[in-house]
């Protein structure tokens, strides 16, 4: 191996919700369809889910987190259009404000540059451990063909300059100012092709054969390239006499994940020794990197559980959470507007989830910002440390009452966490999994949307 | 040995509803109109000295926060001392908890208490219900007033045993008496089946486990003790009074089994009174939802912690029962007018306890009714009062 570009150990997150080809079919006077896509719920954006994905990878590496030099993030569909998603995702998953990296996005081939970029910091030496985070959940036109193709994922690689059992070795792009799938500026949903069969002879198939003829050379066994509309990727693939494709199951899971999409289909087949290629498309641009495995990358065998699950829903709640289907009424608006002083003030505590230990008498109170005084014996002095992320459920309840934006049902549980903290947060989904003494996790969540902000905190998940 | 330095002398409300006809201001003279037409010797209205006004949320048109100069005006009475007190769902009873103060201090001679609220104003999503947007961010997002209490349902229910029966039976029994009260924002029957059959509003909580929104006003007349034969031969006087807080939000709790707030409120409460729960005839507590009354007769000690739901379904709290509870049909069924709903509990109690309750009327062979509200961000805060028809003490 001379490569020094090494992959310690990969991650992957897929969304709560999964929606079937037929019910998109049916919503427009079509028959048939077989299949699903992976949909996120309303509390969740390529943010949670790529913050998923991290934790898990960097879990499976068995490293600090703090010692990540940086993030490099690549979707299409960052959370603000301009604004702080890199820097909420850094702090959500833990890493140091000393952290480096970098947003890419622009279009679905952001998340190659986001490995190429993490790779070239390596290669540079200004990183010795870069966390690559490539999420997608893009929102398709209404009606548009793509819309049944359309899905949402993401996967995390720990990339280091030492060790790590598989490496990362020839890579090439090539670009052509070619219209594709596209968004205009301050648009919702991401438009169709204008012509698909010039999309295919024109410009997809002769990228790909491009790319996949230069790496053909390098004696690659398993394939992670891209398939747009369920039979493109096949197409390419007996073009160019490729008998594995590993990305093949994980579209068939989940949908086009965007940008999300060439590392997710790969990271699974990290698993074993061999070579892997990854082909990654889109916004005029495509990439191929190989991969040589040595042996089992760290997390490689979870990535397919992690893809997996999800829980079927109705067209009409897909359009809702992707905010195509807007009720006529009024909302209400939060308490705390979200660009205010409070969320200056609480983004460390809310974001990596800090209690304030009393040193006097243990008790961890949550959130440290409004507890000067201990809740137990009225100590002032506190150590901040971040809370427990399991626990198990004291009481709850699933309220079904509440006006727009919130959606019922909506539970709510007070959880007992394994550090002693109390906590009462919302859970996912509809709470019919939870009952006194469920034992949980807390995962982050997106709590609202207003005024061009997400909020996010913490949610109750039954484990 | 009671504190008995202050009497009530007079009380009225207006009848509790939907009262989309009449204003703020309009349903404030009623409640005070009422009350000074009750006092047995006669009342001028321009003997009140001072006015304390409970208001907790205010109106479309921007009372809140600023009852304290509209009251008067209102009343017929400008330029009076008003001062607004804001106190959570104990607001109406923390007034008359301040008043009595003011009377005994010397201060003021004839204080009124009023409670006003005007909740249907706003429509329920822009009322109530859009405090699920309100508070921290994301430790009580979505926490409308039934998360409040619901979860001490779920884990009573667990720890207890209490089934959604007995949660019924406090409705039931609410809406019995209600339909006995004029003055109830209700005035019908319900059965367990209607309340086990109606829709789930926040678990385990059903819809005729919660009160409704609810306008309304009240108003009692405080005096001190050496005027009030001036006002009435039946006098009733202010026996004690408690106040406690508890921590502002659910997850603080170390129980959710009992409230803290109602038991410290309790305790203070008889202490300043020299009596204890088993003195007390009749009761008005705060039954926002079917498991509050639950928990209060728990932690006010009329029955043993746990007990209060087996002690609900055997009629322990009916009219006929041991302990009469809300016989003013409650705030299941009388409504819940937050800063009106302490004063008009006050009003049962001096009906109850001069005999004048009609075909509510319940024994009180000891003299003494409680009345208790529990409220606020985390139910963090409690006040009871408690009154009684014995001669005061000098």
């Amino acid at each position: 191996m001379n490569s020094n570009i090494n992959i310690l150990a990969v991650g992957a997150a897929s969304p709560a919700w999964r929606l079937n080809r037929a019910e998109i079919n049916a919503g427009w006077g079509n028959s048939g369809g077989t299949g699903q896509v992976a949909v996120c719920a309303p509390d969740e954006d390529p943010l949670t889910l790529g913050v998923e994905a991290a934790l898990r990878a960097l879990n499976a590496s068995g490293l600090q987190i703090d010692i990540v030099d940086g993030l490099w993030w690549g979707t299409s569909r960052p959370p603000f259009a301009e604004g702080p998603s890199h820097a909420v995702m850094a702090r959500a998953i833990g890493l140091s404000a000393r952290s480096t990296g970098a947003l890419c996005s622009g279009s679905t081939h952001s998340g190659m540059e986001a490995l190429f970029s993490a790779a070239d910091a390596i290669g540079a030496g200004t990183a010795r451990v870069a966390l690559v985070v490539v999420s997608d959940a893009i929102i398709p036109g209404l009606g548009t063909s793509y819309e049944t193709r359309s899905g949402a994922g993401a996967a995390a690689v720990v990339l280091v300059s030492h060790g790590g059992n598989a490496a990362l070795g020839a890579r090439l792009t090539r670009t052509n100012p070619y219209l594709d799938r596209y968004r205009g500026d301050g648009e919702l949903s991401t438009r169709d092709l204008y012509d698909p069969r010039l999309f295919r002879e024109e410009i997809f198939i002769p990228s790909l054969h491009e790319i996949g003829e230069h790496l053909g050379t390098l004696d690659i066994a398993n394939w992670s390239i891209p398939d747009p509309d369920g039979r493109l990727g096949a197409l390419v693939a007996r073009q160019l006499g490729i008998k594995s494709v590993v990305s093949a199951p994980v579209i068939e899971e989940l949908g086009d994940t965007g940008a999300a999409a060439a590392l997710l289909g790969g990271i699974g087949s990290l698993d074993a020794a061999g070579s892997l290629a990854i082909i990654g498309f889109g916004g005029g641009r495509t990439s191929g990197v190989e991969v040589r495995i040595n042996a089992p990358v760290r997390g490689a065998a979870a990535v397919a559980k992690s893809i997996t699950g999800g829980t079927s829903v109705s067209y009409t709640a897909v359009t809702r959470a992707r905010g195509q289907l807007v009720g006529s009424g009024e909302t209400v608006p939060m308490g705390v507007p979200p660009q205010s002083a409070q969320f200056v003030r609480g983004a460390d505590e809310i974001l990596n989830l800090l209690g304030a230990r009393c040193v006097d008498c243990g008790t961890i109170n949550t959130p440290p910002s409004i507890h000067p005084h201990c809740i137990s014996c009225g100590g002032t002095k506190f150590v901040l440390e971040p809370l427990s992320r399991q626990g198990q459920v004291h009481t709850y309840v699933i309220n079904q009452t509440m006006p727009a934006p919130f959606i019922a049902p909506l539970p709510i549980a007070v959880v007992d966490l394994d550090d002693g903290a109390r906590v009462m947060l919302q859970g996912v989904g509809d709470g019919s999994d939870l009952k006194i003494g469920t034992k949980v996790e807390l995962v982050l969540r997106r709590y609202a949307y207003e005024r061009g902000v997400p909020v996010y905190g913490y949610k109750v998940k039954a484990i | 040995m009671s504190w008995n330095r202050v009497a009530v002398v007079g009380g009225g409300l207006i009848k509790f509803g939907e009262l989309f006809e009449q204003s703020y201001e309009q349903m404030a003279a009623g409640a005070f109109a009422a009350a000074v037409d009750s006092v047995d010797e006669g009342f001028e209205p321009t003997q009140v000295e001072a006015a304390f006004v409970a208001t907790q949320r205010g109106t479309l048109w921007g009372q809140e926060g600023i009852g304290g100069n509209t009251i008067p005006t209102a009343i017929g009475l400008p330029g009076i001392a008003c001062t607004r007190i804001e106190n959570a769902c104990p607001s109406g009873s923390d007034a008359f908890r301040v008043g009595a103060m003011a009377v005994a201090s010397g201060v003021y001679d004839v204080v009124l208490v009023i409670g006003v609220e005007k909740m249907r104003d706003k429509s329920a999503e822009e009322g109530l219900l859009a405090r699920a947007a309100a508070g921290h961010p994301i430790f009580t997002r979505g926490e409308t007033a039934p998360v409040l209490f619901a979860p001490f349902a779920t884990r009573h229910m667990y720890e207890y045993g209490t089934t959604r029966e007995m949660l019924a039976s406090v409705a039931v029994k609410n809406h019995h008496n209600g339909a006995l009260d004029p003055y109830a924002h209700f005035q019908n029957e319900i059965t367990i089946e209607n309340v086990l059959d109606s829709p789930e509003v926040c678990s385990p909580l059903h819809l005729l486990d919660c009160c409704p929104q609810t306008d309304g006003a009240a108003a009692v007349l405080l005096v001190s003790a050496e005027h009030a034969a001036r006002y009435t031969k039946n006098p009733v006087w202010v026996a004690g009074f408690g106040v406690a807080t508890d921590h502002p939000y659910l997850h603080e709790k170390s129980t959710f089994t009992a409230m803290q707030a109602t038991e410290s409120a309790a305790a203070r409460a008889y202490a300043m009174a020299g009596v204890g729960p088993t003195d007390i005839d009749c009761a008005e507590v705060h039954d926002c939802f079917t498991i509050t009354e639950i928990l209060d007769i728990e932690d006010l000690g009329f029955v043993e912690k746990g007990k209060g739901g087996p002690a609900s379904l055997a009629g322990e709290t009916s009219l006929t029962g041991r302990i009469p509870i809300n016989t003013s049909g409650g705030l299941l069924a009388k409504g819940h007018p937050i800063g009106a709903t302490g004063v008009a509990q006050i009003v049962e109690c001096w009906w109850q306890l001069r005999g004048e309750a009609g075909e509510r009327q319940v024994a009180t062979p000891n003299g003494y009714a409680l009345q208790h509200n529990v409220g606020g961000r985390g139910s963090g805060v409690s006040v009871v009062n408690i009154l009684t028809n014995n001669r005061p003490n000098s």
